[in-house]
Parts: structure tokens; sequence; C-alpha cells
């Protein structure tokens, strides 16, 4: 390596990607298990443990905090998804409320020094996928066959390729939305400490404050948002 | 002036475009200009709004986030610009051999 390269390396901070744990090859393709796939199992752990815990011994009556607290989050997913989607879509309320504790959970570990596993692209792509594909199934399931062809040549037959780019461009943005946010807290954490060097000592609290809890709770709030109303707003009128 | 050596040449020509690619990282987060100017103005209605009518502030709050978050989005696409020119730069490759 080239001595400007060799300095410029040894000053800087660097960001990694994910660390691969193992790697195995299956039908001539290299499958890569990474720190993101550990630390979602852990994750997905938590929060079976959480809801073994919350919904363990109910009573018709509520008689425990458990149990309120429990009824407390599903009323607020019901009337969150009831609201931005209307009544008919009450059969996707498990799911949103399902991803928004997945997506916040994973948010949150980096509190636990934990790699964010949503700082990895592939990871918020695939969430963004599952709402490319239910926003399709709910066209064509509303519009059948001809209205899912017809969607894509509305308001005028020219505005077809803008159409399919913007089919294409929400899950794009859904998923560097989520990525970048979580990627900034990395970067920014890393040069706060980078920079204050042994002084680091009040400064990335706060900092963790907004890059690990605010944020992290908000950028799941705004996801499933989003894809609520991707979702409902590619219903067929007629 | 003598000619440069190779290896001096190579060592020039990696300088100048690891130089070029911190400066295009730092000229890509100009975009966050954007988001700012949009989400304030988000953020300065959804206030007025609720003077108005403080008995809808719950919508009116959610409606701003969405708003917020989609303003963002210039912002972000900037800044995975950048990292990539920082981080993993496609430009270096033909570079070093």
């Amino acid at each position: 390596m080239p001595t400007v390269l060799a300095l410029a390396a040894e000053g800087g901070i660097t960001v990694n990607g994910p660390l691969v744990v193992a790697s195995f090859d299956l039908f001539g393709i290299t499958f890569n298990l990474t720190e993101s796939v550990i630390v979602q199992w852990f994750v997905i752990l938590i929060l079976l443990a959480v809801v073994l815990i919350l919904t363990h011994n109910m009573k018709v009556v509520p008689e425990t905090k458990r149990q309120a607290a429990a009824e407390w989050i599903v009323e607020f997913f019901t009337s969150t998804v009831d609201s931005t989607m209307g009544n008919k879509y009450n059969k996707y309320r498990p799911y949103f409320m399902a991803l928004f504790c997945f997506i916040m959970v994973n948010n949150l570990m980096g509190l636990l020094g934990l790699r964010n596993p949503t700082a990895d692209v592939s990871v918020t792509g695939s969430f963004a996928i599952i709402t490319f594909f239910m926003v399709q199934v709910n066209r064509a399931k509303t519009g059948k066959f001809k209205g899912y062809m017809k969607s894509f040549v509305e308001p005028l037959p020219f505005m077809l390729p803008f159409n399919i780019i913007g089919e294409f461009a929400n899950p794009l943005a859904l998923t560097l939305r989520l990525f970048g946010n979580m990627v900034a807290g990395m970067v920014i954490s890393a040069l706060i400490y980078f920079a204050l060097g042994n002084f680091a000592v009040l400064v990335p609290a706060v900092a963790s404050l907004y890059f690990d809890i605010f944020s992290a709770v908000m950028q799941a709030y705004i996801f499933i948002m989003l894809s609520m109303s991707y979702i409902s707003s590619a219903e067929c009128e007629d | 002036m003598e000619p440069m050596s190779p290896e001096t040449m190579k060592i020039l020509a990696n300088a100048i475009v690891l130089g070029a690619s911190a400066l295009g990282a730092g000229t890509a987060m100009i975009a966050g200009l954007g988001p700012g100017i949009g989400e304030g103005y988000c953020g300065g209605q959804a206030v007025a709004a609720i003077g108005r009518q403080p008995e809808a502030s719950g919508a009116i709050t959610r409606t701003m986030i969405i708003g917020d978050a989609l303003a963002e989005t210039t912002g972000l696409y900037a800044l995975v610009i950048a990292l990539l020119l920082m981080y993993a730069n496609p430009l270096l490759g033909n570079l070093i051999k």
C-alpha cells in the first residue's frame, strides 16, 4: 500500500460492516452468517420473553399491571392502524405491531453495545421488500388484473415509466431512511468518541440519548406509518 | 524538471483521488440544507395548525412526523453517497495495483 494511504488509514476512524461469523456454500452460492443475524436472534428471544411474561395467566377483567400493559400496547396499535388505514385493514394490525416491536428493539440494541442490525442495508432492505410485496398484493386484490394494470397508466398513459420507477423508489427510500438514520447515529457517535479521546464523559451520553433512544423509537414508528400509508393508498377505487 | 518515477505517479494519483473523494463527500452533505428547510417549514406549519385547532393536535403531529420523514429522504441519499465515498470508494479500485 502506498505511504499516503497507510497514513490515512492509521489516523482516521473506520466504520466497518457487520462481522461475518460463519459462511457456508449451498448450491454454489455463498451464504454469510453475519453479526446482524445473530443479534436479530437475540432480539427475537427478548421479544418472545416479553410476550410470554406479559400474556401469562390473563383474566377477562385485568387484575395485574402486566395485563394492563399488554392491553395498552394492543390498544395503541389497533387505534394507530385504524386511524391510518381505516377499519377494513384490521387484518394488518398484528403484522404492524410485530414489525414495530422488532424494528424498535433492533434499533435499541446499540444501547447494549451491540452493532445495530438495522445499520445493515440487507436487514432494512428485507423489511422494505415485505412492504413492497404487500403493496402489490393489496393493489392486485382490490383491482383484480384489469385494475392492477390500469393503475400504472393513470392518470395518463405517458406516465407509465414514472409510475414504474415510483413503485421501486418507495421501498428504496424506506430502506435508506432506516439504514441512513441508524448509520448516521453510529458514525456520529464514533466521531464524538474519536474527537474527545480520553475526555469522553458527558457528551457521548447526550448524543446516545438522541441517537440510540429517541431516533430508534421514532424511526421504527415512521417505518410502520409509511408502510401503512403506502399499502392503503395502493388500493384501486373501482 | 525530471520525469516522475511510476511509483511516485501512483502515489500522487491515489492522493488526488482520495482528496477529491473527501471533498466530494463534504460537498454531498450540502444536501442537508434541503431537509433542514423542509422540516422547519413542516414543523412551523404544524405549530400554526395546532394553534388554530388545538383539539386536532394528535392527527397533526402524526402527519407532521410523516412529512418530516419524507423531507429527510434526500438528505439521507446524500449521506449514503458521502459514506460510499469515504468507506467504500468506488473510484479507488481502479488505481491501486
